[in-house]
Parts: C-alpha cells; structure tokens; sequence
C-alpha cells in the first residue's frame, strides 16, 4: 500500500469563518474593495510583491522576502490556519496583509504591505486585519511585530499594543507586542471603520483579476548622499527612546 | 509656595509685558534692565485653544492640550490646557507646573484648568 | 533706485531629494543661468534655514557659489524662517536697485527630509518665543489651529472651506510636474464619506492632515538683473516692481487681535504702494498656505476680499484657475510643498512663468501683474513682491 506523503506533510486547516468582504472611499474619492483572497489567487499577488525585493527603503526588501515565503506556504500547503487579504481600488492591488491563528484565541500578525502611498491605504487594510481576528473570529489578541519604524509607530505606539515579550513571535523570533479584544474595543472608532456589503459592480470589479499596482515603491534611481533617515524616517526611533525611559521598553 | 510667571513692568512708564522685552514696547526710554517684575495673575478666559497630536520628540503623551488665556489684568498667556471639554471664553484658572521635559532640563510654565 | 528685472528661472521637484543641501541650491541656479544665457553673476544670495541644524551645513552661501564656480562673486545666506525665500529676493532686489550690482542670482533651497520628521516639527517649532511659547509644546501647526478656531468662530469659516482649499491647490498641482504632491483628493473623500476621519486625521484640532502642507525638499532660483543686461538678453520683460515687509510681535498671543495678520497687511501695502498698483490689478497670486487657513486669510489680509469673506470668495470659485483670481495656480504650499527656504523663491518662479507665458496648462490668460506673500514664523515677519510683464 503506497503512502501518500502530502497527506502527511499537508496541514490540516482548522474551519475559519470567512472575511465578509468591506469597502472604503479613500481620501483621493476612489473606493478601495478589502476581501479575502483563496489560494488561487496567490500566484497573481506574488508577481507583484516581488519587485519589492529590491526596496531597501522602509525595510520594504524583508517584508517582501517574508510575505512571498508566506504567500508561497498558503499555497502550497505548507502552513497552518494562513487567511491573506488583498486591498484594491479598481481591481488594482493596493496592500496585502496576512496573518494565521497560533490557536483558537490568539492570532499571530504576519504582514501589511501598502503598494500605493499616500492615502492611508495600510492603515485600512491593517484595521481590516484586526476585525478579522477580534470580530469575526472572535480571538482574544493578536501578537504582532514589526520590522519597519513606520509599523512601529503606527501600532505599538499608536495604539498602546501591550508587551508579550515571553512570546517569541513566529517572524523572526523577536519579542511579540499583543494587540486584546479590550485595546480593540478601546480604539473601535479608528479600527473598525469602512462599510458592508460591497456593492455588487465594486465586487465583481475585483474578483475579475488582481491587475498590477500602477504607482508601487521602487528603488531609489540615484543612491547619492547617504541620509539619516534612510533607517528611520518617521522619529520612531526617538519615541522608542522615550519608551525606554518610561520603563516600557 | 506656589511658583508664579512673571510680567514685566517699565520703571518709567509702568507699562506691563509678557514675555520679556529689553525695550519697552510703550515709551521706548528704558534701558533693559530697568523692569520691575510682577506675578501675572492666574484667573482669566480662554481665548483659543487645540489639542495637539502631532508632538515634539520630549512629550510622553499621545496628544497634548494647549490654549491662549486673557487673564483678568488684560494681558495674555499661552500655556497648557488640560481641560477635558474646553470651550471659547470658559473661565479658568492657572497653576505654575513642568510642563516639558528633555533629558537634563525641566521647563515650568502655566497650566490651565477650569475655574 | 534703478528698475529691477527677473531673467531667469529654475526649479527642482519639491519632493524628497536625496542630494546635498548645496547641490539642491545650485542645480535650479544652473537651469536659471541657462534659461536667462547667463554664465556669469555678481553676487549670489541663498534662501534657506536649516542647512546648519540638518545638513551638517553651514555658510551654505560659500559652498554653494563654489560647486557652481562663480568665485570670486560674493555670496551669503539670507534666513527668514519661511520667509527666507522672499527675503533673499528682496536682498537681491536692493543690491541692484541701489546700483552696486548688475546681475544678482537668488537661490532658495532645502532638505527638510534628511532627518525623520519629529525632527522636522521641533526644528519647525524653534519659529516660536523660546520661554512663552516653546516651552510648552507650541508647533506651527498649534499655532495655525487656535488662529483657525478663531476664525471659525468670528467668521464663519468651516471645514468645509478649509477642505476646498486643500482640493483646489491639489487639482492645481496635478497639472504642475515639480509639485510634491500628484494625488487628487476629493471632499467626499477628505470630508464626507464615513471613512473620511481615517482618511483625514486630526493634527491639531480643528486642523487635520490635508489642512496642513507637506515636508518637501526643493530649491529654486530666479536671477535679477539691471534694465540694461535684460534688454540685452532678449527675454520677456518681467519686472519686480514692487516690495514689501512687516513684522509684528513674536509671540502670537501678543498680537493685538487675534484674528488680524497685520504683518501681511503692511506687507502687502507697501509693495502695491512701490509697485503703484492696487489689489484689484492683481491677476494671479501666490500665496503662503502652510495651512489651509492661511490662503483664506492672506487673500483677505493683503487686500484681495474684505476682512472676513475670503471664504465666501472661495465659495464662488473666484480663486480657482479659471475664476477671477487664481490663487496658488502652482498647487501652493499644500500641494507643491514647502521646503522652507526655497518656498518664497519658489513662489516667485511661478509668478515670473505666468507673466511670461509659460505657465503651460496652469496659464491665467493675459496675466501681466503677479503677486506673492511670504509668510515667516507665525506671521510674525512677512515679504510681499509685486511681479509687472514691461512689454
């Protein structure tokens, strides 16, 4: 009797409820479509979070590096729990964010990547990711960490995330900050925001295909003078040092 | 002892400033130092005032309060303001405390709650 | 005092340069060399104001009249705050007016982005009285906010109004390759729509983020000269005809009525007065919107509207491009953005392009008289210029 070895390497996915699709209208007018994407969809998301590959700014280059290694697990079988999300704006890509459940109460916050700057694209699409997990799941907290000063001040400082520093979280094993259903609750008024359902033609719109992002992050065409805010272009650093003082770092 | 902010008086002319001036703004014919200084008083209104979110690297906060008050001489302050629910013309009442810190120096000034 | 001429312009893309403080000054002061076909200056006046605290540059004139190889031509940093653009020209103004010099090269130019931007707003906020106003966290953008509650309140002006500021200056822009800011903003968007508080979030109460302009880097440059070498270089005949500059008290609870910008006003009406113009004449202007507050106020301040009804000139579209007065036809501070000392240089390369012509898709039609403020601090010491098409 032949084994079958993917039966045996293939995780078994615990039954998740499905993302109900939102929607927002942006600051520029346009409506932007937030909705679950299956495994299919995933090689027409990968072509375009490769040429970030070779974004130094804003530690674009490890995110891109991860989220492909994850987009590519989902995809072929080879992680557990994984949902990813696509945000788009006329069926244009505009961020991907993802995430997997560790167990039935706790999530575990991969990535939010924004392909269009500028219009609080990321901010959207990471809210949508935290209704997923403390709304419609219904989880206790989600671990969350991030790798560029922007994430940081974004979520760990912005919204008060607390330290679960005895939790290695699963990207790159650095102490994880915990986003509770009680900070959730405290912040519903900015993370629970966009409207349900999605319009039928703005639906359809975007389940026809994932078309490439027209202004995403490229590489600088002149690497000239070396600048300070190459690592940390948004002050993170001095509010983390404030942190530090406080004792919450 | 409460800690007060200081206006200054001409020697000549008894015109008050805040802040400090080295001419007075009104006969012109002191020299610098020829100031007395008077505590400003600490009851008034509140002019205008914002809440501020986008803050200087010193501030421990998320966002902090800031206004400008007519006190009850005529003359006119910007200080702090934590008050919850602030409105135009609100009657307040100032206190002299730290309000900005960096690593080596602590800046006092007047801070406003409702009177 | 001889008559003044503006031959040459030139000007990099306000956005985030990753260049040398001095190369951001002289690669515009290059363009506006070629454009006027000039190879050679008297004197060389750069506009900036942080290049000592943020670029690690100082005597920024030095290294900039250096990397252009003008010396021995004599040059210097004019600082003004955000009025250092204005200033410089003004400065060049006189040194021709006066006939110590012929040919005068003004370069305006900054890199606010080389530090991240908490950086940026403290660096910003030393505009304030140290001991009065610093002290307790005071930022320009706090300062525009209570000037703004005010406003609401004694004039009626709404969000409303500041958000149409914020749209049209936006719509300009796109049609302005050099802008910051290329992104369309709608008031249902920015306003409206029931996401509009994510979109548009509080920066100080009750201004929010597309009431405020952005951290840009940029330069620009104009080039001065007497009436003699402009008559020779056969360019179009743009004047600076008129002047102005006040200042008023340095903190803002100081001034006398809070609501009043007095420093534009007087600004404004010395530089008609030289200019012998009056407001009425003007048929496009440049003004300083930091903050979106600040368009609807100056129009009114210098003399465009009555005290008060900017916003309702506003309302009527009179300021758009197409309407009576376009106002900020570049995408003014809000969307062509504001690297401090290039802006008020900046603000005169649009002005000197829409008296030639050449303003493209922007163009005012048969525009012949321009105007700009610059406004320093929080409108504690403003330049005004008067732009006059000679021929």
């Amino acid at each position: 009797m032949a084994i079958d070895v993917e039966k045996i390497l293939r995780p078994i996915d615990n039954p998740i409820p499905p993302f109900p699709a939102k929607y927002m209208m942006l600051a520029g007018g346009e409506e932007m479509v937030i909705r679950q994407v299956s495994r299919e969809d995933i090689p027409d998301i990968l072509c375009h979070v490769e040429p970030l590959l070779h974004v130094e700014r804003d530690y674009y280059d490890v995110v891109a590096a991860r989220l492909i290694s994850e987009l590519l697990a989902y995809y072929r079988y080879r992680v557990q729990d994984e949902y990813v999300l696509v945000a788009q704006i006329k069926g244009e890509l505009v961020a991907v964010v993802n995430g997997r459940l560790l167990n039935k109460d706790v999530g575990m916050s991969y990535h939010t990547v924004a392909l269009r700057r500028g219009l609080r694209v990321g901010a959207h699409a990471f809210a949508a990711k935290m209704e997923y997990h403390l709304d419609i799941i219904g989880q206790k907290e989600v671990l969350i960490v991030a790798e560029s000063p922007i994430g940081f001040r974004r979520w760990m400082i912005e919204y008060g995330l607390e330290k679960r520093f005895n939790m290695a979280h699963e990207l790159g094993g650095v102490p994880s900050w915990a986003l509770t259903k009680a900070l959730f609750d405290k912040a519903r008024e900015t993370l629970v925001v966009g409207r349900r359902p999605v319009p039928k033609h703005l639906l359809e719109k975007a389940q026809a295909a994932i078309l490439p992002p027209t202004d995403p992050p490229k590489a600088p065409a002149d690497l000239l003078a070396a600048t300070r805010s190459l690592y940390d272009s948004t002050g993170t650093a001095l509010m983390a040092q404030r942190w530090k003082q406080e004792g919450r770092l | 002892m409460a800690l007060e902010i200081y206006a200054y008086k001409c020697k000549k002319c008894g015109q008050l400033h805040y802040p400090f001036r080295m001419v007075c703004k009104k006969c012109g014919k002191n020299e610098f130092f020829e100031f007395d200084t008077v505590p400003l008083p600490k009851k008034g209104k509140l002019l205008t005032f914002t809440t501020v979110h986008n803050l200087p690297p010193d501030f421990n906060v998320a966002k902090l309060g800031l206004g400008i008050v007519e006190l009850e001489n005529g003359m006119r302050i910007t200080g702090q303001v934590k008050i919850p629910h602030p409105k135009l013309g609100m009657a307040v009442i100032g206190k002299v405390e730290i309000v900005r810190e960096a690593e080596y120096s602590k800046n006092y000034g007047m801070v406003f709650y409702p009177a | 005092m001889r008559e003044v001429y503006a031959v040459g312009v030139g000007i990099t893309s306000f956005t985030r340069l990753e260049y040398p403080i001095s190369e951001i000054a002289a690669y515009p002061a290059m363009m506006a060399l070629k454009d006027a076909g000039l190879s050679k200056v008297d004197h060389v006046y750069v506009a900036n104001m942080g290049s000592a605290r943020l670029n690690h540059q100082s005597g920024l004139a030095s290294a900039v009249v250096d990397t252009l190889s003008l010396t021995p031509a004599g040059a210097e940093v004019i600082e003004n705050g955000p009025a250092s653009g204005a200033s410089a020209i003004k400065t060049g103004f006189m040194a021709v007016a006066s006939g110590m010099h012929d040919v005068v090269l003004v370069t305006g130019a900054e890199r606010l982005r080389e530090v991240n931007n908490l950086d940026a707003t403290d660096f910003v906020a030393t505009l304030s009285h140290p001991l009065a106003e610093y002290i307790y966290g005071v930022t320009l953008p706090s300062l525009a906010a209570m000037f703004t509650r005010l406003y609401m309140q004694k004039y009626g002006v709404t969000e409303r109004h500041l958000a149409m500021v914020a749209v049209k200056n936006h719509d300009n822009a796109l049609l302005n390759f050099y802008a910051h800011l290329h992104e369309k903003i709608t008031l249902e968007g920015i306003l409206d729509s029931p996401e509009a508080m994510t979109n548009n979030p509080f920066v100080a109460e009750p201004l929010r983020f597309f009431d405020c302009c952005p951290v840009s880097d940029g330069g620009a440059s104009v080039i001065l000269t007497s009436a003699e070498v402009a008559k020779k270089l056969k360019k179009p005949m743009v004047r600076l005809a008129g002047v102005g500059q006040a200042t008023d008290s340095h903190c803002v609870h100081e001034r006398a009525e809070p609501t009043d910008l007095l420093a534009v006003r007087g600004a404004a009406a010395q530089a008609f007065k030289m200019a012998g113009v009056t407001p009425g004449d003007v048929d496009v202007a440049e003004l300083h919107d930091a903050f979106t507050i600040l368009e609807i106020a100056e129009s009114e301040e210098v003399g465009f509207f009555k005290k008060g009804q900017g916003h309702l000139a506003l309302e009527r579209g009179e300021t758009r491009l197409g309407g009576k007065l376009p106002i900020n036809t570049s995408g003014g501070l809000k969307a062509k953005g504001h690297p401090v000392g290039a802006t008020g240089v900046g603000q005169a390369h649009e002005i000197i392009l829409q008296l030639r012509g050449e303003a493209e898709k922007r163009q005012v039609k048969d525009a012949k008289i321009g105007f700009t403020c610059n406004f320093g601090g929080f409108g504690n010491n403003v330049v005004c210029l008067v732009f006059k098409r000679e021929d």
